[in-house]
């Protein structure tokens, strides 16, 4: 299609930022007796935006239940992004200046995150990004401590997640499938860009010759010219870096029968309503994401997702982990800093040490490479690489979760070369 | 093997397109509107089609987003586009432009309640058939190949309708032109409103092919409105071939530059061709001023 | 409001000028002294609504000099108001340009794309000038999307300089720009050249043949368009201290602006500014409903459009509008 604007939605009314409520009136300063305020912030009408907000509430709920803060409740103000830069920063201002939280959470797009990490500096207000993923993010944290030292990254960076799929390949393709040649197809956006480098670095060294790779636009409606390209190149695996498009490329990979299995990141395939949303074409498809369901990375992770999906009719996306994550750690600072203030808050979170759903959180230091970012290893978080089989989430990797191994869609020979 | 790619692809994209567009052209013929709600009635047939098809099935949901296209064209012509035309208010001269803003409003609407009730997260239709079969040596989703015939069957029908029954011939003449039927006395106002339910009609198929072939979310309304506004103003404002015509051309010329370049840019040398044509022939292809 | 008959009934053009125009001036300067006085009594967060209103009332004004009065239905007034806040924005991020000279050089860089658009898309009338300018749009869009790398892309980049931190100065930017953008081109609309743009908006054979460069004229009205476009757009992208297509370079805004334009009441330029602060305001005052607030804005928006025509200072100004 003339693809032209997306989202008249997005823009119709710019006004259409992310407030929460509050129609005017001036607010009431953050007291010390009242409801602690804290922001979450997401598009809403994506999947992955939606577990955001979910994984959010339940945070809210638990600790309400438990007492609060401090004795005093958490007020959730939720804003909704619309994929739109401007309007998370719009959002970011009102939620300082208006709704007065102490810190915001959530974020699903790099980009977008990016846009606000310099607000988290002028605003003066901690902001724990846990759904995006490009190293940018604690790059600046690096690069400007002083200004950039209120955002923290709850998630895997980009370099982290291709590390986890080299690795999770490594085990599931080229040993027992004999696997040996990988095409790497990305969409083209800030966190791949960081993704694309290290998987051309480790996808060799984990035993799979890179033949080519492609990085297409946001916008691509049809995904045809791109899988005849990439079975021109006659790979043994396609290795995606896909999260904004989701819906296109899955279900065009299975309408047309492409004979290569697809693995790597599809960060929407995380939910399980990506069944529904396509029709089942995500059978087969492999993806790397923070959790699956049944899968004990911690002693929080079955009970966190089974209420999940009782409460929501869905299993949680990745960030919906990390951000009920997020509201502990954040508890746990706050308390031991015995105040809101945002200096006070910012020195305790960097001494988190936390077991939360997917592992254990600690962030790098001021003078590591990632400050601030999340730590990556077997002895804190990797995520989980997990496939789409008969309508159901597996876990295939690591081995101490997995639950199954790679089952190859009928369409796709059990060859070296799947070529025809 | 590329070559034929192109040439398959190609052709159920443009038969697409083509499929879209022709009603938006006819509607412009006979009530001179440019319904700018287009995409958001395409939209709607595809999402009810979804919805429909998780309980009764692909084929009854196909169905369900067919009637839902004609609903939704019934809806714009009764609520939005009719009130104008006969407002005492609006001077006559303006009236055009009181149904583009009031159609885009509309559009609007749609969008965000298609938006509020299924999310903006896109959705697809299961392919009416399943499988591929290898055309002209070209492995192809058989339901891409239904696609092009189911749209060429419609086109070849209204054809047939148009020109060989009466309420076709009197359309025909109501486009070319209204007043002169009107003083034939035909029933001017009823064959416009049976005109909008042949284009939701029209509408509505477009829109639920295109869910079974790229999917479709609240987000392509303006993109589809955009799509076959451009086609139908290329081919000649009101002329049925002519946008026929310009979706082929645009289509294929879509479809070469994804092949041979890069999908990135697939629509950008087709809306280069457009600005020129325009330049060059503001009536388009086989328009009459 | 005062009376209606104050103003003769069929003479919108002839007679009621001086009396409107002094009417229209109180009522505005009664309008913009309490506009002055608000961040005395709101909080940032009213400030924060009504500065993003304030630039889209620019938006809106410009779009109705083109259309109101030069009679061209400009799609696409998000080509303009794009071209200078993106090449403000990346002047000020890779040029190193600070915020008034990238300000200005935006405004600059939406008279050049203005001309180059308004050149060739002049010679087209009707739906065919306004699918250049949609397409204008398009191609724009594409472009950005294209050259992510320097751009942001569809998501947006963000540029290093803010116009202010604290929301009060902010407000009075965009107040004191809405306003002298507003008397600018009031004066331009109500000078000789108005008139001309108003004759050949309604009438363009007639108008050329009583002599007057038809194209000429419509040409002036799209730079000065285009000047205040791009310079709103460039001082937007320095109040938000990012520039995204969403924001500024897209259909959606595009619809938004007409809207705006049309509600205030057409060829009334002031009404632009009027419909913008309305429509800003009514969907952060909708906002709790939540993802509805579009459709309930866009609602309300088609029912005045069906039973105001005449858009708020239509009614206000012709309680009894012609039939």
């Amino acid at each position: 299609m003339l693809a032209i604007t997306r989202r008249i939605a997005t823009a119709v009314v710019l006004g259409s930022g992310a407030l929460a409520l509050g129609l005017g009136g001036p607010a009431q300063a953050a007291s010390n007796k009242g409801p602690i305020n804290i922001g979450v912030i997401a598009p809403y009408s994506a999947i992955d935006g939606a577990s955001i907000i979910n994984g959010a509430e339940m945070a809210v709920d638990d600790i309400n239940a438990h007492g609060g803060i401090m004795g005093r409740k958490i007020k959730l103000f939720k804003y909704d992004n619309h994929f739109s830069a401007t309007e998370g920063v719009r959002a970011f201002q009102r939620a300082v200046n208006q709704d007065h939280v102490v810190a915001m959470i959530g974020i699903w797009i790099s980009e977008i995150a990016l846009a606000m990490e310099p607000w988290s500096g002028r605003l003066k207000t901690p902001f724990i990004v846990t759904g995006a993923a490009s190293t940018q993010i604690p790059k600046h944290v690096h690069d400007n401590y002083n200004a950039y030292k209120y955002t923290f990254h709850d998630w895997l960076n980009s370099a982290f997640l291709a590390d986890g799929v080299c690795d999770s390949s490594h085990d599931l393709l080229v040993k027992p499938l004999g696997y040996k040649t990988a095409y790497v197809m990305s969409e083209d956006a800030a966190w791949t860009k960081p993704l694309d480098n290290e998987y051309l670095k480790c996808l060799p060294k984990a035993g799979l010759k890179v033949v080519g790779h492609t990085r297409f636009s946001p916008d691509t409606t049809d995904f045809t010219p791109v899988f005849n390209k990439i079975e021109g190149a006659k790979p043994d695996v396609i290795i995606t870096g896909i999260a904004h498009v989701g819906l296109k490329p899955t279900v065009q990979w299975h309408d047309q029968q492409v004979p290569i299995l697809m693995a790597g990141i599809s960060a929407q395939a995380g939910a399980s309503t990506f069944w529904k949303r396509t029709n089942g074409a995500t059978e087969g498809i492999v993806t790397t994401s923070a959790a699956v369901k049944g899968a004990a990375l911690t002693r929080k992770t079955v009970p966190f997702t089974d209420a999940y999906t009782k409460r929501f009719g869905t299993t949680p996306a990745y960030n919906a982990y990390t951000t009920n994550d997020a509201f502990y750690f954040l508890k746990a600072a706050i308390e031991r800093a015995k105040s809101t203030n945002a200096d006070k808050v910012v020195a305790q979170l960097e001494k988190t040490n936390y077991v939360g759903n997917i592992g254990r959180v600690q962030f790098y230091g001021k003078n590591e490479k990632y400050t601030h970012g999340l730590k990556y290893g077997p002895k804190y978080i990797t995520g989980v690489a997990l496939q789409w089989q008969h309508g159901d989430q597996v876990a295939i990797w690591p081995k101490k979760v997995a639950k199954s191994k790679v089952i190859l869609p009928s369409w796709i020979k059990n060859k070296k070369h799947a070529s025809k | 093997m590329l070559a034929m790619q192109i040439l398959v692809d190609g052709f159920v994209v443009s038969a697409l397109y083509g499929l879209g567009a022709i009603g938006f052209t006819i509607i412009f013929g006979v009530s001179g509107v440019l319904n700018l709600a287009h995409g958001g009635i395409m939209v709607t047939a595809a999402m009810i089609a979804w919805w429909a098809a998780l309980s009764f099935g692909t084929y009854w949901g196909a169905l369900a987003g067919v009637g839902a296209g004609v609903a939704a064209a019934y809806v714009t012509y009764y609520l939005v586009v009719r009130p104008i035309k006969f407002s005492p208010k609006i001077a006559e001269e303006e009236k055009e432009i009181f149904i583009l803003t009031a159609t885009l409003l509309w559009a609007i609407m749609i969008q965000e309640g298609i938006a509020y009730l299924f999310t903006s997260n896109p959705v697809t239709v299961r392919p009416l058939v399943p499988g591929v079969t290898a055309f002209l040596g070209v492995r192809t989703p058989t339901n891409e190949l239904l696609i092009g015939v189911v749209c060429w069957l419609v086109i070849g029908l209204l054809y047939l309708f148009v020109n060989h029954t009466k309420l076709g011939k009197s359309v025909l003449a109501a486009a070319i032109n209204p007043r002169g039927l009107a003083l034939l006395g035909f029933d001017l106002p009823r064959i416009q409103a049976f005109v909008w339910g042949l284009y939701g009609l029209l509408a509505g198929i477009a829109g639920v092919l295109l869910a079974t072939f790229i999917g479709a979310s609240s987000n392509n309304v303006g993109d589809l409105t955009g799509s076959a506004f451009s086609i139908v103003v290329f081919g000649g404002l009101g002329s049925v071939p002519g946008s026929l015509i310009a979706a082929y051309i645009i289509g294929y010329f879509e479809t070469a530059t994804a092949y041979l370049v890069t999908p990135a840019i697939r629509e950008m040398p087709a809306l280069a061709i457009l600005v020129l044509v325009l330049y060059l022939r503001p009536q388009g292809l086989l328009g009459r001023r | 409001m005062a009376p209606a008959d104050l103003i003769d009934s069929g003479g919108k053009r002839a007679g009621g000028f001086g009396l409107l125009q002094s009417r229209l001036f109180w009522l505005v300067a009664v309008a913009l002294i309490v506009m002055a006085t608000v961040p005395s009594w709101a909080s940032g967060y009213v400030l924060g609504v009504l500065t993003i209103a304030y630039y889209f009332g620019v938006f809106a004004m410009g779009w109705d000099l083109l259309f109101g009065y030069a009679g061209e239905v400009n799609f696409g007034p998000t080509f303009l108001i794009g071209v200078g806040a993106y090449a403000a924005g990346m002047l000020n991020s890779y040029a190193g340009l600070s915020v008034w000279p990238a300000t200005f050089a935006g405004a600059a860089a939406a008279v050049i794309g203005g001309l180059m658009l308004a050149l060739p898309a002049l010679r087209l009338r009707g739906p065919y000038f306004g699918l250049i300018t949609l397409v204008a749009v398009l191609l724009l869009q594409k472009l950005i999307v294209v050259f992510a790398a320097y751009t942001g892309g569809e998501i947006g980049m963000t540029v290093p300089s803010v116009l202010a931190i604290d929301p009060s100065v902010n407000y009075y930017y965009a107040l004191v720009f809405m306003a002298v953008s507003g008397a600018l081109l009031t004066a331009m609309a109500r000078s000789p050249m108005g008139l001309i743009l108003q004759a050949i908006g309604q009438d363009p054979i007639e108008a050329q043949a009583l002599g007057f460069n038809v194209t000429k004229h419509k040409l002036v009205a799209f730079i000065v368009s285009a000047f205040f476009s791009g310079m709103a757009g460039a001082l937007f992208v320095f109040y938000l201290g990012t520039v995204s297509v969403g924001a500024v370079v897209a259909l959606g805004i595009d619809v938004q602006i007409i809207i705006a334009a049309v509600l205030g009441g057409r060829r009334t330029i002031l009404g632009g500014a009027l419909g913008a602060i309305f429509l800003i305001a009514a969907s952060e005052y909708l906002r709790p409903i939540g993802e509805l607030s579009n459709f309930v804005v866009a609602a309300v928006a088609l029912a005045v459009l069906l039973f105001f025509p005449g858009g708020f200072l239509g009614w206000l100004l012709h309680p009894r509008a012609k039939s």
